[in-house]
């Protein structure tokens, strides 16, 4: 220690030497950290340079796109006529340009589709989360019978949430046809992943002494799970399975963009074929439907885990 | 009245029905304890029969020809890898300009979604309402627009990834801005800054670790999602995958896919470690 109150001829040189090794080490670290910034910011504008000459993404390009894109809302955008805005269809069947009914003329087909996602949406996630409930006991490293089915558990579940639901979807399509049961198939696998692995931390965390008691009284492990965990993690599955149904309801609705049925099969037609205000109504149906689903869902979730909180 | 079990008369049975009923099945309690499960079974039946699940099996040899497609690997000397590669490399770029953009967007409009910063309630609700437009149109419906709008290509890939990050990052970048300390701001405010420095040094301090940390995370979460989007056709390697598919190589399907879910682990990895080393100390946050 120097102490640098003291002024005395001897300690001076050694408080000098001190000083200069202080600045020293100061400009050392200045530098290194000045270093760095530069570093990090040429490396910054290297993958910007990259990423804007790979994607081709050019000043030209964006000034060229923007007016285009403005243009493309004005066209979807649809020609209401305040005075006849709630007339119905005339008696030849007829919707008068300008209303209401004339901009949803086939509003029963798209309810009819947004029925059929919804139903895509609850089968799926019922396919989903038994599987996932049959899986996350063997997922879980407090209650897997042996690592082995432990590790296939996990790895099987990986493999499952890994792979994006339309590009499952895409698959499914090809192997089975057009349809909403790709679909089905497609959601129920991706549920069957994401559901199992949080199933299995809640098992986790569940407390091992009612196993214990079961496995006293002579439990095999089905007993074992049947009656010491599964009553502990019930509120908790229930509340993340109704979050996965809401998260279905998103896939199910885009996920007719491959073909797999649903809404989005509708949707994906109607963009592509058509720039006309069809498209603004069906995207309003679906992000009504959405939200609803969503704020149905949270309100139960709500309950039920504020029910189990109170008991 | 003490008696053994096997002495129980149909008398005292009848009275201690009357006088203990929550011990003994009734229907009632019998349907609310089935009741659920038979209604979920009985629609699993119903669903299966409306959604033709019968399909499954008559596809069967279809299915069976297109999973040993997919793992039977041929001419793989003839494959087009700088095709697939350069996709890949075009997702990243997508993914990357994607976020950059969103978040230099949410950088200012965050700003205007903070309660503690625009006082003028109209204002922000409209600001928040927008937002909620954006966020609420998924990702992918936003690229098929965007195909429309500018034709195929990474370009509206870009902007779909633009888009949705702006509405999901503004709501996230203003609710850190309300969550910041007031002190620092009313300090720099009493030695009489203007409102650019008041931000400058009030608020971007506070907020820029945790900017930081979200659009890293979304940065993350857009490579994902910026695979499929080539899907619509908005650039990347999704487009790959699906020109692919329609010329039915699907061996070379299944080997994009594969880089695909390296390229989303490796992705995960660095991610995680760049997080943890800009914003090491905040990440309780």
């Amino acid at each position: 220690m120097v102490d640098i109150s003291v002024n005395s001829p001897a300690s001076s040189s050694r408080e000098r030497n001190a000083v200069t090794l202080f600045e020293q080490h100061r400009s050392d670290l200045i530098r290194q950290r000045r270093a760095m910034t530069i570093f990090g910011i040429a490396a910054f504008l290297v993958c910007l340079g990259l990423s804007i000459w790979v994607s081709r993404f050019y000043p030209s390009r964006l000034a060229e796109g923007v007016p285009r894109i403005l243009e493309y809302f004005v066209t979807i955008t649809p020609d209401l006529n305040w005075s006849v805005l709630f007339e119905a269809k005339n008696e030849a069947g007829r919707a008068v340009p300008g209303s209401f009914a004339y901009w949803y003329t086939d509003f029963w087909t798209y309810l009819e589709l947004i029925f059929e996602t919804i139903l895509m949406a609850i089968t799926g996630t019922i396919i989903g989360g038994t599987l996932a409930f049959l899986l996350s006991f063997a997922a879980s490293d407090n209650l897997a019978p042996n690592q082995t089915i432990y590790f296939l558990a996990r790895r099987f579940m990986e493999i499952c949430r890994g792979i994006p639901e339309i590009l499952l979807a895409l698959v499914f399509v090809f192997m089975i046809g057009i349809g909403p049961l790709a679909g089905i198939l497609a959601v129920a696998i991706h549920t069957t992943g994401a559901l199992g692995k949080l199933f299995a931390e809640v098992n986790e965390n569940a407390s091992d002494k009612p196993v214990e008691g079961i496995t006293a009284v002579g439990g095999n492990w089905f007993e074992r799970m049947a009656y010491g965990v599964v009553p502990q993690v019930t509120p908790n599955f229930v509340s993340y399975l109704l979050l996965r149904f809401e998260i279905n309801v998103r896939a199910s609705s885009i996920i007719g963009f491959v073909g797999a049925g649903g809404i989005g099969q509708e949707l994906n037609r109607v963009i592509s074929f058509y720039s006309d205000d069809r498209v603004l109504a069906v995207l309003i149906l679906v992000v009504a439907t959405v939200t609803v689903i969503d704020l149905i869902s949270e309100r139960l979730r709500l309950g039920f885990i504020g029910k189990e909180n109170f008991q | 009245m003490m008696s053994t079990l096997s002495a129980v008369t149909a008398t005292e049975v009848e009275s201690l029905r009357v006088s203990q009923p929550e011990v003994f099945n009734s229907p009632r309690k019998m349907i609310r304890k089935w009741g659920p499960w038979a209604l979920a079974l009985g629609y699993l039946i119903w669903s299966m029969w409306f959604f033709d699940f019968v399909r499954l099996l008559d596809g069967s040899d279809r299915v069976w020809s297109l999973l040993r497609a997919f793992f039977i690997w041929e001419d793989m000397a003839n494959w087009q890898y700088a095709n697939i590669y350069v996709g890949i490399a075009q997702t990243l770029a997508m993914a990357f300009l994607g976020t950059l953009l969103g978040s230099l967007g949410a950088l200012v409009i965050g700003f205007f979604a903070a309660r503690n910063i625009i006082t003028f309630t109209p204002l922000r609700q409209l600001v928040r309402r927008i937002l909620d437009v954006l966020r609420g149109v998924d990702q992918l419906i936003w690229g098929l627009v965007f195909v429309r709008a500018v034709g195929l290509g990474p370009l509206a890939g870009v902007l779909a990834i633009f888009i949705s990050d702006l509405g999901t990052l503004s709501k996230l970048y203003s609710e850190a801005i309300e969550n910041i300390d007031r002190k620092q701001v009313e300090g720099i405010k009493a030695t009489g800054a203007g409102p650019f420095a008041l931000v400058r040094f009030g608020y971007i301090p506070q907020v820029l670790p945790v900017f930081i940390s979200q659009s890293l995370y979304f940065l993350e979460s857009n490579t994902r999602s910026a695979t499929i989007l080539g899907i619509v056709g908005a650039g990347g390697v999704g487009m790959i995958i699906i020109e692919r598919f329609r010329a039915t190589l699907y061996d070379q399907v299944a080997f994009v896919i594969l880089n695909i879910l390296i390229l989303i682990a490796i992705i995960d990895y660095l991610s995680k470690k760049i997080r943890q080393r800009v914003i090491g100390r905040n990440e309780i946050r």
